[in-house]
């Protein structure tokens, strides 16, 4: 006989957050869902810090925030594949993703959003490129080697191909999922969907676990249709937003900025790595991390 | 009143001119200016535009007063949707462009209205300055019906000869037809709209050429101002701003907080 035994109960896909950042090899690549300031998975892109991973492809959002610039400031991005990196209001280019891409730090992979999605839809469509108009006479494929102009064989069009962004694991975060990983967004769900299309293993971090009756109820808000795995995390993209729960808090997205700055001007890294040990590797884990936050800090972040 | 307006309010109605009713415009966050300029548009004389605010689909001419999102992300927009622009279902949809109406920024501009949103230096790998990147400026200008370059800085290191690197592409060193033969779906910029003026492309050379020059503003300033050479027509108009009515929408309903003003 042998052979596993098999189990007819229907597994649990809650995960732990050190869980779903083991699922990340160094040299992996991989995406970080949300957009610009709001909707990060942030406990795990902690936890990829405290981890201690390198020579990490980072897909940011197609508008990124700040989640990318910790990434590159922490030294686990290599390459990063996205078509903005800042923060709007409180900063109009990441101040690490600027240090970066001035001094040489890391591979950007230069495109617009559309080429941004267009990789991503050749990965979940599992061929080498999508085909995208714009582009085509800019300095786009000369910067990217990558975004090659060609003639279409069909209509003898001049194209751009965009190649697939194959994602290893993808981190979101959502509003709520039941424990079979039924995940559902509050808000505009912004590219979330389009990087689970294109990856491997998608873990997500969620506001609430709810139940499967509550998933049920309305099943065409379901987003991601069975996540690789759930973390239980409230405020788990906090100090950004998460729709329907909370805005940014300015004041800790400011913190970080005036630390990543203070790198950015004077090549000095002491103001940033106080930050990282404060905020990032010397929280034991989401709780503590929550805790050096304050919870006046956190419940002052309301919507309305 | 034409002339207490201030020069992003000048800006903002010369936006607002050149819309026209069931255009669908994307109004991004912290662009005050194209907002002003979409909004104003839309509650003036577009009861029929689609506008894009904030990742919804929103109508807002019964809103007494439009407030201000600092994010694109913020959900107090939400409270205006008929629809989410869901951004992956967005950026797939490209046919629905051609009705659409888009205002690209730049850390540098060129008198061939291509804009650069990568970086300042010739060495790439080794940037002096390294911009935002081209979010979707590189799409929206080739897809949109209608775009404008706009600039809150009239400035020699912004409006340059010829940008360090093209991210959109408006006419390139003004070859004939270059967009054509690219088989790009528009025909290019119409302007660029900056502090002190408006300009547009000469038909030939496709090179910019002062279309008016904002109340107040000489000739001589814009040229100073600027770092390439301009084509300067004999008789340079004024840029018609805002009118009474349109300054009394702008200071009450757009901008009631006086972003422009400030």
């Amino acid at each position: 006989m042998g052979g596993e035994t098999v189990s007819d109960v229907r597994a649990s896909r809650i995960v732990e957050v050190e869980e779903a950042a083991a699922a990340v090899k160094d040299g992996m690549t991989i995406a970080i869902g949300g957009f610009i300031n709001s909707g990060h998975p942030m406990a795990i892109v902690r936890q990829l810090i405290k981890d201690g991973r390198k020579d990490l492809t980072v897909v940011g959002a197609a508008s990124s925030g700040l989640e990318t610039d910790l990434l590159i400031a922490a030294g686990v991005a290599s390459h990063v594949i996205s078509p903005y990196v800042g923060a709007e209001g409180f900063a109009g280019i990441g101040p690490a993703f600027r240090k970066a891409g001035q001094d040489g730090l890391i591979d950007i992979f230069e495109l617009d959003e559309a080429h941004f999605y267009a990789g991503l839809r050749a990965s979940a469509q599992r061929v080498p490129y999508n085909p995208w108009k714009a582009g085509v006479g800019t300095d786009l494929p000369k910067v990217n080697p990558w975004l090659k102009e060609y003639r279409d064989p069909i209509n003898d069009e001049l194209l751009i191909a965009v190649p697939a962004i194959n994602i290893d694991v993808a981190f979101l975060h959502a509003a709520v999922s039941d424990i079979y990983g039924n995940v559902q967004h509050n808000g505009t769900r912004y590219g979330d969907i389009s990087m689970y299309n294109a990856a491997t293993k998608t873990y997500v971090s969620v506001e609430k676990v709810v139940s499967p009756e509550r998933i049920k109820a309305d099943p065409l808000r379901t987003s991601i249709p069975g996540a690789t795995g759930i973390i239980r995390a409230p405020y788990g993209s906090h100090p950004y937003s998460a729709d329907g729960y909370y805005v940014p808090d300015a004041e800790h997205i400011n913190t970080y900025l005036a630390a990543a700055t203070s790198w950015l001007k004077t090549g000095d890294r002491a103001e940033l790595d106080a930050y990282i040990a404060e905020f990032i590797t010397g929280p034991a884990d989401h709780a503590d991390y929550l805790e050096r936050i304050g919870i006046r800090a956190l419940l002052s972040l309301n919507e309305f | 009143m034409n002339e207490t307006a201030s020069p992003k309010e000048v800006m903002a109605a010369a936006i607002a001119h050149d819309l026209k009713d069931g255009q669908w415009v994307e109004v991004g966050a912290n662009l005050p200016v194209p907002r002003a300029g979409a909004l104003l548009g839309h509650l003036h004389h577009g009861p029929n535009m689609t506008v894009m605010i904030a990742m919804t689909k929103a109508y807002l001419r019964d809103t007494p007063v439009i407030e201000e999102f600092e994010f694109i992300t913020d959900v107090g927009a939400m409270q205006w949707s008929e629809a989410y622009y869901q951004h992956d279902q967005l950026l797939n949809n490209q046919r629905h462009r051609a009705n659409g109406v888009f205002f690209c920024g730049g850390i540098q501009i060129d008198r061939f209205g291509n804009s650069n949103m990568i970086g300042i230096g010739s060495d790439y790998k080794n940037l002096k300055f390294r911009g935002p990147g081209p979010i979707g400026t590189t799409n929206a200008t080739a897809q949109n019906g209608t775009w404008h370059l706009v600039t809150n800085s009239h400035d020699p290191r912004v409006l340059v000869d010829r940008v360090d690197y093209i991210s959109a592409l408006g006419y390139g060193r003004g070859e004939k037809n270059l967009r054509e033969d690219l088989g790009l779906p528009n025909g290019g910029p119409s302007s660029i709209i900056t502090p002190l003026c408006v300009f547009d492309f000469d038909e030939e050379t496709r090179s910019a050429r002062l279309k008016s020059v904002h109340p107040g503003v000489s000739v001589d300033k814009v040229v100073e101002s600027t770092g390439f050479s301009i084509i300067v027509p004999e008789n340079v108009p004024i840029t018609a701003g805002p009118t009474a009515e349109e300054l009394v929408l702008l200071r009450t309903r757009i901008d009631a907080k006086g972003a422009l003003r400030g």
